[in-house]
């Protein structure tokens, strides 16, 4: 895996979490961070701090991402792996006690 | 996403509380402030989009939006306003530069503005009824560096004389030029009519005034038409540059109407080169872009029709009228298919075979080749040459070729009865003296007028194709039945029907003594086997051909008619004869006996027989000898009477009157034909349902119309109402 396809985002507590540039854009704050004109720090060093967010509620966020890549798109191509995608397997399981911080960060995020 | 905006409400009061310091606005905002100017100074390499996105963020998120959103107003209103100055100042050929340099700067940093504060944009932005950032970024640079006192001017004649110089010749940037227009059309439609497209069609159009009035004063219609054609086309291509697609059809408007219609009538009427030279000189090239040019305004086409029928009218009335043109039919009709064709290959070649060019010039036809009575003659006549000898050599293909021409004329005429009169004579000659040279041609002819004008038409013709076909099998039988012939000459008759022929009752002229035993035993053998028929002998229309011993013992034959004939054969006996005594022997007319006297005795190298006085006209007490001292190289010699190609006069006069005879009956059967269905009608409805009913053979005379419905109502076909008296009521 390239340095240029990756991009470190890093939380509050310090850990950092390196995605897939494609995974991260699922965020459209993150999309404008890495592609805005002009050079911005994050653009140059391919890394983002989130000073607000925390390991777990990153971390959650990241596995996401993946998620988002994987069944999101075929959704949209295919209506007939609608039915195996609303399925119990595919389901994203969200924690009842992250549920807010979740919230807060993906408003951030706009994802 | 709205499901989560309501949590977001639960967020806020959390966050609320949480932040205490009422300085925290403004400290946030100057952070804010500090970014945007880095970025108008190329210098956000530093900055930290997160940091700056949280930043907005939470100003948004702690009902600071206004704050921020006003602020980010003030801003950029200041940098724009440098910006503006730092062009304003720029001198000369740099101005556009520097301005389509800010203008890229200006885009970039505003895309950069638009992400950091994208939250903004997404949130407060909608529901605070706002502009959002992108468009309130480009109507800033409008209002403020656009619109700046000194730069509108000042872009719009930048911009006009960079267009000027093209259209002289210069190369410009077409790229600065391209960049420029298009962020005029970024800033908006209407900015982009109002600073530069309104301006840039009225100087267009003044300098298309001016420059058409050059052109038009120093050209000829070609050339204008060729520059008019090319700066059409430089408009076109300059748009297709760099202009917005929807000015094309604007500019082009301009140039057509100040480089076109307004000197659209000028041009046509250009001496010695408008659109009737161009017609004169076949010039397909020229008359191809006039009708490219002129199709594009709105009269533009009419005008240049009306001239070219209005010419055409005028050549073919010249034509027709000419009486240098009547003397030869064949090349009078020769003439027309010329002219015809001529203008076919024109509106061919250069008017895209337009279907109101070819209809106008159809009825330019119709209307002059009527002028002359006699074109219908002229036309029948011109068949009879091409079908005598004119079509030896061709290929069938071309006979059709020809024959399809003619038909093509004859739809033209008017008076198509006129035309089968004549024909049926020309024809009834042909089939007689065996002079056509191709059957096939013939009955393809005959074929065309039947699809043309209907049955009715060619059932005579073709009767008399019968009648000859007959006659050639009676005459087999006839020998057959004759055992000895013996030293009586042989005899050829063919057997015409009365009325499928157009026969003239003429006087029985006398046969030689020889010829009388083998005619009625002809008429004993016809009307034996065919019962209660009645034969009469059609003199003047047959032909004979005589062996002849001349002075030196020489021997000739001689092709003659009958009449000829039965001259010639009175010198058997006699040595000398005046006029007088021929007639009285022959019974011949006058006027035909001076013709065939004159083809035997005036005509060089046939004179066969001898004249005193020598003249070239016959009078009556004349007399003629046998010419011995006649010699030919040719065995046969083929003595033709001097035949009035034309018919002259009196003759015409006669068929005239002839055709009006025919003409009443079938007038009167489409009178009763028309009332027999309608019971009552009108005077004038009568008269045009006549006219229609008889266009495909012939015009009716409204006067001959009414003549006809008065003879009708005498005999009782027809009687007046005895309330309303025009109107007709038809008696059963």
């Amino acid at each position: 895996m390239r340095k240029e396809d990756t991009v470190k985002l890093i939380s509050a507590e310090g850990f950092e979490f390196v995605v897939d540039k494609e995974a991260a854009m699922v965020s459209q704050t993150i999309h404008n961070m890495l592609t805005s004109p002009g050079s911005f720090a994050e653009r140059q060093h391919g890394e983002v701090t989130f000073p607000e967010i925390s390991t777990t509620i990153l971390e959650k966020i990241c596995q996401y991402f993946y998620w988002h890549l994987q069944f999101a798109s075929s959704i949209d191509l295919n209506s007939e792996n609608l039915a195996v995608v609303s399925g119990k397997e595919t389901e994203f399981p969200i924690e009842p006690e992250l549920t807010l911080e979740l919230m807060m960060a993906a408003n951030y995020l706009h994802t | 996403m709205s499901s989560q905006k309501k949590r977001t409400f639960q967020i806020e009061a959390f966050k609320h509380r949480v932040v205490v310091d009422p300085k925290y606005a403004e400290k946030t905002w100057k952070v804010l402030e500090h970014a945007i100017h880095e970025i108008y100074n190329h210098n956000a390499s530093g900055l930290s989009f997160e940091e700056l996105y949280r930043n907005a963020y939470n100003m948004v998120l702690h009902k600071f939006g206004e704050k921020l959103y006003s602020g980010l107003v003030t801003t950029m209103t200041s940098h724009l306003k440098e910006i503006s100055q730092s062009i304003e100042s720029a001198q000369g050929e740099i101005f556009l530069e520097e301005l389509n340099r800010k203008w890229i700067d200006h885009n970039k940093a505003l895309q950069m503005i638009r992400d950091i504060l994208m939250y903004m944009d997404r949130t407060f932005i909608p529901s605070s009824h706002k502009t959002p950032v992108h468009e309130l970024g480009l109507n800033l640079w409008r209002d403020v560096v656009i619109h700046s006192s000194k730069t509108q001017a000042r872009l719009r004649d930048t911009l006009l004389e960079l267009v000027l110089r093209e259209r002289n010749g210069e190369v410009i940037n077409r790229g600065l030029m391209r960049n420029i227009i298009k962020m005029l059309m970024d800033l908006g439609l209407s900015v982009y009519q109002e600073d530069f497209e309104k301006h840039f069609l009225s100087v267009s159009a003044n300098f298309y005034c001016l420059e058409s009035q050059k052109f038009i004063e120093t050209c000829d219609c070609g050339d204008y038409l060729k520059k008019a054609e090319r700066r059409l086309n430089e408009e076109i291509e300059r748009v297709s540059h760099y202009l917005d697609p929807r000015s094309e059809i604007k500019i082009t408007n301009v140039v057509e109407k100040e480089m076109i219609d307004s000197h659209m009538h000028t041009l046509v009427h250009m001496e010695n080169s408008g659109l009737v030279n161009m017609l004169v000189d076949d010039k397909y090239e020229d008359l191809g872009r006039m009708y490219s040019l002129f199709r594009r305004v709105p009269t533009g086409l009419t005008v240049v029709k009306d001239v070219m029928t209005a010419f055409v009218r005028d050549t073919g009335k010249q034509l027709v009228m000419d009486p240098e043109r009547l003397r030869d039919p064949v090349d009078f009709v020769q003439r027309l298919l010329d002219l015809k064709d001529k203008y076919d290959k024109i509106i061919n070649m250069s008017f895209t075979n337009d279907k109101t060019f070819q209809n106008a010039l159809n009825s330019s036809f119709e209307h002059f080749i009527n002028l002359n009575a006699r074109s219908p003659e002229f036309i029948s006549l011109f068949v009879d040459d091409k079908l005598r000898r004119g079509l030896k050599g061709v290929g069938e293909e071309d006979v059709e070729i020809v024959l399809d021409k003619v038909m093509m004329l004859f739809r033209y005429l008017q008076e198509k009865d006129v035309f089968e009169k004549y024909y049926k004579q020309h024809l009834a000659k042909r089939l007689l003296s065996g002079k056509t040279i191709s059957d096939d041609a013939e009955r393809s002819l005959i074929v065309k007028l039947k699809t043309e004008c209907g049955y009715q038409f060619t059932s005579k013709l073709e009767g008399m194709f019968t009648d000859m076909k007959t006659s050639y099998d009676t005459m087999q039988g006839f020998y057959a039945s004759q055992s000895d012939v013996g030293d009586s000459p042989s005899l050829v008759v063919h057997v015409l029907t009365t009325g499928s022929w157009p026969t003239q009752p003429s006087p029985q002229c006398n046969l030689p003594s020889e010829l009388l035993g083998v005619c009625e035993k002809f008429r004993a053998y016809y009307l034996g086997t065919h019962n209660g028929r009645r034969l009469s002998w059609q003199t003047n229309m047959g032909t004979a051909d005589l062996k002849a011993t001349f002075g030196k013992g020489q021997k000739h034959e001689l092709n003659v008619s009958t009449y000829q004939m039965c001259v010639l054969m009175l010198f058997n006996n006699a040595d000398r004869l005046t006029c007088k005594e021929i007639e009285q022997a022959t019974g011949i007319p006058l006027l035909d006996l001076k013709r065939c006297l004159q083809s035997l005795a005036c005509v060089k190298g046939k004179n066969v027989l001898r004249k005193e006085p020598m003249s070239k006209d016959i009078a009556e007490d004349d007399t003629f000898f046998f010419n011995d001292k006649f010699t030919s190289k040719f065995f046969k010699v083929k003595i033709g009477t001097v035949v009035a190609q034309r018919e002259s006069e009196p003759e015409n006069l006669e068929t005239r009157q002839r055709v009006e005879e025919d003409r009443k009956p079938q007038i009167e059967a489409a009178i009763v034909r028309i009332m027999k269905s309608r019971r009552t009608l009108d005077h004038n409805n009568i008269v045009a349902e006549v006219t229609k009913q008889l266009q495909s053979r012939f015009l009716p005379n409204p006067v001959v119309i009414k003549k006809r419905i008065e003879s009708l109502i005498e005999r009782e076909f027809l009687e007046r109402d005895r309330v309303d008296r025009k109107l007709y009521r038809y008696l059963a």
